[in-house]
């Protein structure tokens, strides 16, 4: 690693030759994946020629050996690979033997991704393994499915589209999130008072001594128990009814299962008003009558009502229709119990005189009351033959009932497990909300479709170990870091031969009001998405496009900016971006020029990538920084890229607040200084940085030349173009943003940058973005996708 | 052992049987007469012969560096660390998380016995190879079922096809609808034979016995004839016939055919007078019961009920127990009860055996009620019996209920590893062929550069 690193930052790539005479000379080659070293014979990595090892094979050339691993040193015959250690050693050893074993505590869904990494299909997992492995990949795709029609649903109760929706959206609050507010606790609580009310007057209606006698004799009900029941119902369809009035989608409203409870609790009593009253004087007065019985003791379901207010019904439900399976099994066991064992039974006791048991239909009553053990003693065997099958229906029917209720139970708890937890996520999620109401949080696209699961980020978040603020700040930067970059790639797709511009100014619209991005549209997005993920071609093609791009993209900096390298940015950087991928080869083919080029890569360059990776504090302080009056967004770009840097790996989120608090500082301090006058700029952004890169862990002081820390004027300017055009491009076409404009005229360089970003799209980069741009859907950490995103805008520079 | 690159140890020999090895990038210095505690392992060939020629060295490890004298082997270092212990400890335990069965495969490499497992792993061992035979099993059967006719003969064509057409359902659309209309016909015949026991629907024969009504046994013999031909079609187009003959679903359908013409036969004979009428009916009657096999058919069409037999017959050990505590407890408390019961006047425990009855259904929380003790003492008695019946059911249907969840979840998973099991096998047919062609033309292309540089070179 230090070798490599003093190559990168002195010397040129080695020539070819070397490397070829390199591979020959040594039977060997050590593998480095992430700190693990490994040996293997280059025979045994030719075993399997199309995986990435395979492929290092192949290499002869330093660029495209840099496509394929993520460092390499000649003199030790080293390659390194940034990636999990453990997962490679099974990898490795598929090589070896030919047999691809999964290690045990291996999370298969992280398996999956290194497999994908290294090209390696998953098919070739041993069956042994595969069992396991397929299991918990269709149970994570599971969740990811309901956590995303989760998020669909609720993206369904928006109140955009018509008139008054401030106040339906409260009254909807108000009756259907009993948590939302103590008014609505108080409306759920009187609505749970009312069913108990109902269903008691019910049931008290039938005593016979409360009961009155009507005209022709017959029994009805209490004048007072009706009273009861009026105001009850009539509780019931207010309650109805301004659910119906207040819901943003209606059809759907009327096809929910506890809505139709809901109604079906109602119209019994409407119904029988109706009958009673218009056949008062009918002659086919007994059919009414029957109708009406049987209206009435549809009114029982109203209990069902309960199941809006009860998690434990509501799971109950879900849980026997998902175990339909579980529960036909032992219908089908009991029915087949009771065929027997009452045919048995009745062959043993017909021919005692006066036996209950006339025929086998006769005896299922008997057989079914033994079977489930209630044993009311109505009817049993007397004859020995038939005590004996008595016995033995008692033992088996104890036995076929118990035997498929563990498996109804287990699905029960599973879902009753998963609910809780979801509630607590929509918890949050309010949380999250109300904070963004506050106005803490602005410019957040937080009702993102495809979001990743609330569980993963929780993962993170308890890593980092950080306080509920926090989480929240997680939870909404990947959303906002997927929304844009979407559309992007959305746009583009649809009209690749269109100019950067265009595009962009479509983009600027949606994002300057980000409550308009629709739903609609990013589903329409992540179809595509699915679609060209679903080609693999277009994985050759990748490959085929990345020398040419990689080459224009080297060139254009070495013209720009001498070679001060830090190789330690990247490898920072590239850490980050091989965290994962779902289509690997789209990813690895995207991300290898750009590890080329970071070896030699100049420092300017950096922060353009970094300025588009959106933690959230660096947002919040963007929007902080436009209400104040507009001039220190220089600063504030700052801040962001110290934020990339402090979070490199998997420690992202742990001290990105502290560091932002006094950079954000500075940038007041210096604020209007800093804008009028860049040089001047440089010292809070020297700062900035001095205490990033040391930050940063895989950096070898060593390696860090001076001229870092010496920043110019170039580079600086630089590096605010590059931090300005993710963002501010999407205010570009709106033209409101006065820091924008103001930004414009202290740099010329931006409007050069941005012309320049304009010019050169091509369909190429478009591609690329695409293929970029699928992953975060598919991609399982969340921060992966944050990784991603960076890139794609890096790619968008290079492309000029 | 100390990772490669420390490099301190420069001479693979630098003591006498001293050895310095090279395991996937692990080194590791191994003592001679350690490693000569198992002769025939690969390190210890290879330090008897590392004075010898370079050919049984290479022979036996995958490089060998002479300046390091250091052996290179490409295989796991994970799995050589717990291999190496046989050494010193003279027992192996498979560390978690390395797949059993790809252990294995590594101390095969290593030349070192199985049975030097010890024992804590080797169930675990045997766990997965269990897994494994299953899933191998599932697989011969795909491919039998996968398998191109080659049959040379038209008969042997037919018999194919037959066979596919009865017992395979998922293969085509007459097979389903053959798989249904079977399934149909036997619920069919169930309803039939428990409506006819209905005396409202009987009719009175010329002898003024109630028999069936005619035209349930009209479909009671269209349902028979069926199954009858069901059978003999399947058993005509068995590859094995006595091995179709003995399998258990074959011989419920046996039996659910079976006195159908018995009672044919038998009645035939009655009226042809060769045997007594009054035998030939009771004959008729036991054959009666008989019809209740037709149930069991329904087996053949539901997984689920081919779980619970699987699971009933792995677990007849715990069912064994079940029944030992449940006759254990009959005995003890209806003999208790007896006694108990003796002092009142209008006891309705009469003897020992009459009260089994009584301990039964108490014993399985039933309770009809027909039978009750009436002494405090029998009431007490029976509470108890109650409590300990609960207790001898429940203990050992655990393990039974055990058996059967298992298996339930895992017939799916077997089913798709199964699956998958077939197309690996598929894959790695066809990668052989294809890796040839791209060894060759890897080799072509580095010969090309090479010759390029040099030629680069001499200008």
């Amino acid at each position: 690693m230090i070798k490599t690193g003093l190559r990168a930052a002195t010397s040129l790539p080695p020539d070819t030759m070397d490397i070829i005479r390199s591979k020959t000379h040594t039977r060997r080659v050590r593998l480095n994946v992430g700190g693990l070293l490994h040996e293997v014979l280059w025979r045994t990595l030719d075993r399997l020629p199309r995986t990435r090892l395979g492929k290092l094979r192949d290499c002869n050339t330093h660029d495209s050996i840099m496509e394929i691993c993520d460092d390499y040193s000649l003199d030790n015959n080293e390659y390194f690979f940034d990636r999990h250690p453990g997962a490679f050693t099974s990898i490795l050893n598929f090589y070896r033997t030919g047999k691809l074993h999964m290690m045990e505590e291996m999370c298969a869904l992280s398996f999956s991704q290194e497999l994908d990494f290294w090209g390696i299909d998953e098919i070739y997992l041993e069956s042994c393994c595969q069992a396991r492995y397929h299991q918990k990949k269709e149970q994570m795709n599971e969740e990811l499915k309901r956590e995303a029609e989760n998020m669909r649903e609720r993206e369904g109760e928006e109140f955009t589209t018509t008139c008054c929706s401030e106040k339906r959206k409260k009254l909807w609050d108000l009756l259907e999130k009993p948590s939302s507010s103590f008014a609505a606790k108080i409306l759920a609580i009187i609505s749970i008072l009312f069913i108990v009310l109902s269903t008691i007057a019910l049931s008290l209606n039938t005593l016979p001594e409360l009961q009155d006698t009507d005209e022709f004799g017959q029994a009805t009900d209490n004048p007072q128990l009706a009273h009861v029941e009026a105001v009850c119902i009539a509780w019931f369809t207010m309650e109805y009814l301004l659910r119906f009035l207040s819901s943003p989608n209606k059809w759907k409203f009327f096809k929910g299962p506890l809505n139709i409870i809901d109604l079906l609790a109602i119209l019994p009593y409407y119904v029988t008003i109706f009958l009673t009253e218009s056949n008062k004087s009918v002659l086919q007065f007994q059919n009414v009558r029957r109708v009406v019985q049987i209206f009435r003791i549809m009114r029982i379901l109203r209990i069902l009502k309960l199941a809006r207010h009860s998690t434990g019904l509501q799971s109950l439900g879900f849980t026997l229709r998902r175990s339909y399976n579980e529960l036909g099994l032992l219908i089908l066991f009991l029915a087949m119990g009771i065929m027997i064992f009452s045919s048995l039974v009745f062959f043993a006791e017909k021919d005692e005189e006066d036996t209950k048991f006339k025929s086998i239909p006769a005896s299922f009553w008997w057989a079914t009351i033994t079977m489930t053990t209630v044993g009311y003693g109505d009817i049993y065997p007397k004859t020995l033959l038939g005590k004996i099958v008595g016995g033995l229906c008692c033992i088996a029917g104890v036995l076929v009932i118990a035997l498929p209720i563990p498996i109804i139970v287990n699905n029960f708890s599973e879902f009753y497990k998963e609910q809780k937890r979801q509630e607590k996520a929509i918890k949050r999620r309010e949380a999250l909300e109300r904070a963004k109401r506050n106005g803490s949080i602005v410019s957040m696209n937080i009702k993102d479709a495809f979001g990743r699961s609330v569980e993963l980020m929780d993962v993170m978040v308890e890593q980092g170990g950080e306080q509920k603020e926090k989480v929240h700040d997680n939870h909404v930067s990947p959303n906002l870091q997927k929304g844009t970059p979407k559309l992007k790639s959305q746009t583009s797709h649809s009209s690749p031969t269109k100019t950067l511009e265009s595009s962009y100014q479509e983009q600027a619209k949606p994002s300057s009001s980000p409550q308009h991005l629709s739903a609609q549209k990013l589903e329409e997005m992540y179809n595509k998405m699915a679609k060209t993920q679903s080609q693999p071609n277009l994985n050759s093609k990748e490959k085929g496009l990345q020398p040419s791009a990689g080459r224009q993209r080297a060139e254009f900096e070495m013209g720009n900016i001498p070679t001060e390298a830090i190789s330690s940015t990247g490898e920072a950087v590239t850490d980050m971006r091989s965290m994962s991928s779902i289509d690997s080869f789209i990813s690895c083919a995207t991300d290898f020029p750009e590890s080329s080029r970071f070896s030699h890569s100049p420092i300017s360059n950096v922060p353009g990538r970094v300025s588009t990776n959106p933690s959230l504090e660096p947002t919040l302080e963007n929007e902080h920084e436009g209400s104040q009056g507009t001039t220190t967004p220089l600063t504030g770009r700052g801040t962001k890229s110290s934020a990339y840097y402090d979070s490199p790996k998997g420690v992202r989120f742990n001290n990105p607040r502290r560091s932002l608090k006094v950079n954000f500082r500075d940038s007041e301090d210096s604020g209007t200084r800093a804008f009028s006058d860049s040089s001047s700029v440089q010292s809070p952004e020297v700062s900035i940085y001095t205490t990033a890169s040391s930050r940063t862990p895989t950096k070898s002081p060593e390696n860090l030349p001076p001229s870092i820390f010496t920043f110019h004027d170039a580079s600086i300017n630089k590096f605010i173009d590059a931090d300005t055009d993710e963002e501010e491009h999407l205010h570009d076409g709106s033209g409101t943003n006065p820091s924008q404009r103001l930004l414009e005229k202290a740099s010329p360089k931006f409007g050069h940058h941005a012309s320049f970003q304009q010019g050169s799209n091509h369909t190429e980069g478009i591609q690329r973005k695409l293929g970029n741009s699928t992953l975060p859907l598919e991609g399982q950490e969340n921060h992966v996708a944050q990784e991603l995103q960076p890139l794609q805008g890096e790619e968008s520079h290079s492309n000029a | 052992m100390e990772p490669l690159d420390t490099g301190e140890c420069e001479t693979g020999f630098c003591a006498e049987g001293e050895i310095a090895v090279n395991i996937g990038g692990v080194r590791v210095v191994l003592f001679g007469d350690v490693l000569n505690r198992y002769p025939e392992s690969r390190l210890a060939e290879l330090v008897n012969c590392s004075t010898q020629n370079s050919e049984v060295i290479s022979s036996l490890c995958d490089d060998f560096d002479p300046g390091r004298k250091e052996f290179y082997f490409d295989r796991d270092p994970d799995a050589f660390k717990c291999i190496i212990d046989v050494y010193y400890f003279d027992e192996i335990h498979i560390k978690r998380g390395i797949c059993p069965i790809c252990f294995i495969k590594e101390m095969e490499f290593w030349k070192i016995d199985q049975s030097v497992l010890d024992e804590c792993c080797k169930s675990y061992l045997s766990e997965k190879e269990d897994e494994l035979k299953e899933i191998a099993n599932k697989v011969k059967v795909i491919l039998e079922d996968l398998e191109v006719d080659q049959c040379i003969t038209r008969t042997q064509r037919c018999q194919r096809f037959l066979w596919r057409l009865m017992e395979k359902p998922g293969s085509s659309l007459p097979a389903r609808i053959i798989a249904i209309a079977s399934f149909l016909s036997i619920l069919v015949s169930a309803v039939v034979m428990c409506v006819g026991t209905i005396p409202e629907l009987q009719v009175t024969d010329s002898e003024g016995k109630l028999v069936e009504h005619p035209t349930l046994e009209a479909i009671e013999t269209a349902c028979m004839l069926w199954f009858t031909a069901e059978y003999l079609l399947r058993l005509a187009s068995s590859p094995n016939k006595l091995h179709f003959a003995l399998s258990i679903m074959n011989v419920i359908d046996f039996m659910a055919i079976m006195p159908f013409y018995v009672v044919l036969s038998l009645t035939y004979l009655g009226t042809s007078s060769m045997m007594e009428l009054a035998n030939v009916q009771q004959a008729v009657q036991a054959l009666r019961i008989m019809r209740i096999a037709r149930i069991f058919k329904l087996a053949r069409h539901s997984s689920g009920l081919q779980t619970l037999t699987y699971a009933l017959k792995r677990s007849l050990k715990e069912l064994g127990l079940l029944l030992m505590y449940m006759s254990v407890g009959i005995f003890v408390f209806s003999a208790l009860a007896y006694t108990m019961e003796q002092s009142h006047p209008e006891t309705l425990f009469r003897s020992i055996p009459q009260s089994f009855w009584w301990a039964i259904i108490t014993m399985t929380t039933v309770g009809y009620g027909d039978i009750y003790p009436k002494t405090t003492l029998g009431k007490c008695n029976a509470a108890v019996s109650f409590l300990c019946g609960v207790i001898a059911i429940a203990l050992p249907i655990h393990p039974i209920i055990n058996n059967f969840v298992v298996f339930y979840n895992k017939q799916k998973v077997l089913e798709t590893a199964a699956k998958h099991e077939v197309e690996l096998m598929e894959l790695k047919s066809g990668r052989d062929a294809r890796r040839k062609k791209l060894k060759l033309v890897h080799e072509k292309r580095l010969d090309m550069c090479l010759e390029n540089h040099y030629q680069c070179e001499c200008r």
